[in-house]
């Protein structure tokens, strides 16, 4: 399925994630966003090391008409990710986070 | 202890008994080890993507992990249709590629392929060993997290130099796997009780969260009207009285009504696929609906459910038949409604018992179930035979019958019946194949000559790609295109190439004794069945349509002719 291709008129959402930083961990998301029909308008990346576990905390603004919440119980299936929080509030900064 | 002998030190400790696999370049270090194993047995296919559905078929015949090896770059690709078809049926495999040493990644190496990248969408989770201490971790992360939860492929690809490299003997911690309570299930109960008209619907999900017994527990104690998926097929046994058959696309009359009609549907294990539900909101519009499945993610994907349940489903039955079996449920006269049905609106394709007539596919396969023994392993391909064995045979267990349900992979019948034949020695395997599926693999005949299994191979032959054939007829203003296969090869004489007895059977007077012949035999045997090639699977309903405006023979001439896109 397409996204529409308005995307002024496209719903869209803010979603927060967390996961390990291993590889291919940005892609396997972005797969995941394309193929459940949303498409990323935005996203930050930062990654944080705690306990000896890097940790990638990524910021998604995606578009899509299918329900979000489709998305985000996908993306939790994903085993590297730890958290995945749909709301414009991003998670708190981690200690010892890196740019 | 190099990273390849490690790979066999954690299958011994796995009790992983059975692989199949191609050796090549990246890989060969693991098959250097090999050579002083005496515990794995290997099994070479004569292509990867032969090994990878003989690893899934031995995981779907016996619950246990399936395992399959390959090369770097084409060997891994050839796995990928293979891995697809696990990854879409959830069963639990572990894969294992050899890549170019770490150095090379990157550098378009000879039999370079990035596979941690091409194989994203196919696999429940994947890895690339960066650094060799890396390798018993993931070994044991991976073999866990093909298996639980909702089982599905977990692929690991291994530099050459990390199989090489000598790596520290790393004891295995015992994997403790907690037993779930059950959830709340209150409601749920609440809602059955409530319902005039509640239709249990199961699928797929019930054989892997392994819980084939509790379910028919439950199912015979509730004595709830019942339909099935295609992978669904079995979980209520061949002797429920209340099993409507499969419903959907080539489904049954009886189970598509029900559903039409019911006001409650308990969908379990089950994930609401279009072949089974048609058109969405045509599908059941008068049911409120319960879900209850392993994973979330299910939950209101394509229907919205009143009461979604996650959890171990074992558990989940056991409340469920302890409610029932205590208070059962007052739903007599839409049993009674149900039987009707069942008794009308089966598959009802004729026998024809003129001795000279042509053999026709549903007669056949009801020979088959007949005649067969009871735990016999159906490996289906795909095409019009798999739904005539959906249709006509008679499974009592879901492990009995394994077909291609998500993916819909011709070719996947030959090497899953390989599969399923090593997990199962002693019991008789048969696969059930098209002409135009058994030409996808058939290089694996040799396989079954090299070891000698006992496999029973049935080509239901029509000289064409009959179920693309029959949609032509159908929804393409019968426009055949490229569906044409009557310049196949001799089968008999192919399958005697490969040192493999066969027969020819084109006649209904040749079936009973072609049957009985395959199955006597002392070992692997084909046969080849001439069937028409304008025969189609009835009932249908045309892709994208509702599932209470199916078509049968009668009402072909009538029919809307356009395929509809969703």
């Amino acid at each position: 399925m397409s996204t529409e291709r308005h995307p002024q008129t496209t719903p869209t959402y803010k979603i927060t994630c967390r996961m390990i930083h291993e590889a291919a961990a940005l892609e396997r998301l972005c797969q995941v966003v394309r193929i459940r029909g949303f498409r990323i308008a935005k996203m930050a990346v930062e990654t944080s090391v705690q306990n000896a576990e890097e940790s990638l905390y990524i910021a998604l603004t995606v578009q899509g008409v299918r329900p979000v919440a489709m998305l985000q119980s996908q993306l939790e299936k994903l085993h590297t990710v730890a958290e995945v929080i749909l709301n414009t509030t991003a998670l708190a900064p981690a200690v010892g986070r890196t740019a | 202890m190099n990273g390849a002998q490690h790979i066999l030190e954690a299958f011994h400790h796995h009790n992983v008994q059975t692989v199949f696999g191609y050796p090549g370049g990246c890989i060969m270090p693991l098959y250097d080890a090999l050579v002083d194993d005496v515990l794995v047995e290997h099994v070479l296919c004569r292509h990867e993507q032969g090994c990878a559905l003989a690893a899934d078929g031995y995981a779907r015949a016996s619950a246990r992990l399936g395992v399959c090896i390959a090369t770097s770059g084409p060997g891994a690709t050839n796995l990928i249709t293979g891995v697809a078809n696990a990854h879409r049926d959830s069963v639990p495999m572990l894969v294992i590629t050899g890549q170019v040493p770490s150095s090379l990644i990157g550098t378009d190496a000879f039999q370079e392929t990035d596979v941690l990248g091409m194989t994203l969408g196919i696999v429940k989770h994947s890895y690339l060993v960066e650094r060799a201490e890396e390798l018993p971790g993931i070994l044991e992360e991976a073999m866990e997290l093909a298996q639980t939860g909702r089982p599905g492929p977990v692929w690991i690809d291994i530099p050459k130099d990390v199989l090489l490299a000598d790596i520290a003997a790393v004891p295995s911690q015992p994997v403790t796997r907690s037993q779930t309570a059950a959830p709340d299930l209150g409601s749920a109960i609440a809602l059955l009780r409530a319902a005039q008209k509640p239709l249990l619907y199961s699928g797929g999900g019930i054989s892997l969260a392994h819980a084939e017994d509790s379910f028919r527990e439950f199912a015979e104690c509730s004595a709830l009207p019942a339909v099935v998926t295609l992978k669904g097929i079995g979980n209520p046994g061949k002797h429920s009285a209340h099993n409507l058959g499969m419903l959907g696309m080539h489904g049954s009359r009886a189970a598509n009504r029900a559903v039409d009609e019911c006001d409650l549907l308990l969908v379990i294990g089950a994930r609401l696929d279009d072949r089974a539900t048609g058109k969405l909101n045509g599908f059941a519009p008068n049911a409120r609906t319960i879900h209850i499945d392993t994973d979330a993610a299910e939950f209101n994907k394509l229907r919205t459910a009143e009461l979604a349940i996650r959890g171990d489903l074992n558990a989940i039955f056991g409340v469920l038949t302890q409610a029932f079996r205590e208070t059962p449920l007052a739903i007599s006269d839409w049993r009674k409604e149900c039987q009707t049905w069942r008794t009308t609106g089966g598959f009802q394709a004729a026998d024809n018992e003129e001795p000279l007539a042509p053999i026709t596919g549903p007669a056949f396969i009801r020979r088959l179930s007949h005649i067969a023994p009871d735990n016999t392993i159906i490996a289906c391909d795909v095409g019009q035979h798999q739904m005539w064995v959906a249709q006509y045979y008679q499974f009592d267990h879901p492990r009995h019958h394994l077909t291609s349900g998500g993916l819909g992979t011709m070719g996947f019948g030959l090497p899953a019946a390989i599969g399923a034949q090593f997990a199962n020695r002693a019991t008789t395997v048969i696969n059930v194949a098209g002409d135009g599926s058994f030409m996808m693999n058939a290089q694996e005949l040799a396989t079954i000559r090299r070891y000698n299994l006992p496999l029973k191979l049935i080509i239901m032959d029509n000289q064409c790609l009959g179920m693309v054939r029959q949609q032509q007829e159908l929804f393409y203003n019968n426009r055949e295109s490229q569906i044409n296969l009557d310049d196949n090869p001799d089968f008999v004489a192919m399958a005697r190439a490969f040192d493999i007895p066969a027969l020819k059977i084109e006649r209904t007077d040749q079936v009973r004794r072609g049957i009985e012949t395959i199955l006597a035999y002392n070992g692997p045997m084909l046969l080849h069945v001439a069937i028409a090639r304008e025969e189609n699977v009835w009932p249908i309903v045309k892709p994208g349509g509702s599932n209470r405006e199916m078509i049968d023979e009668a009402r072909r001439a009538s029919a809307d002719t356009k395929e509809i896109v969703a």
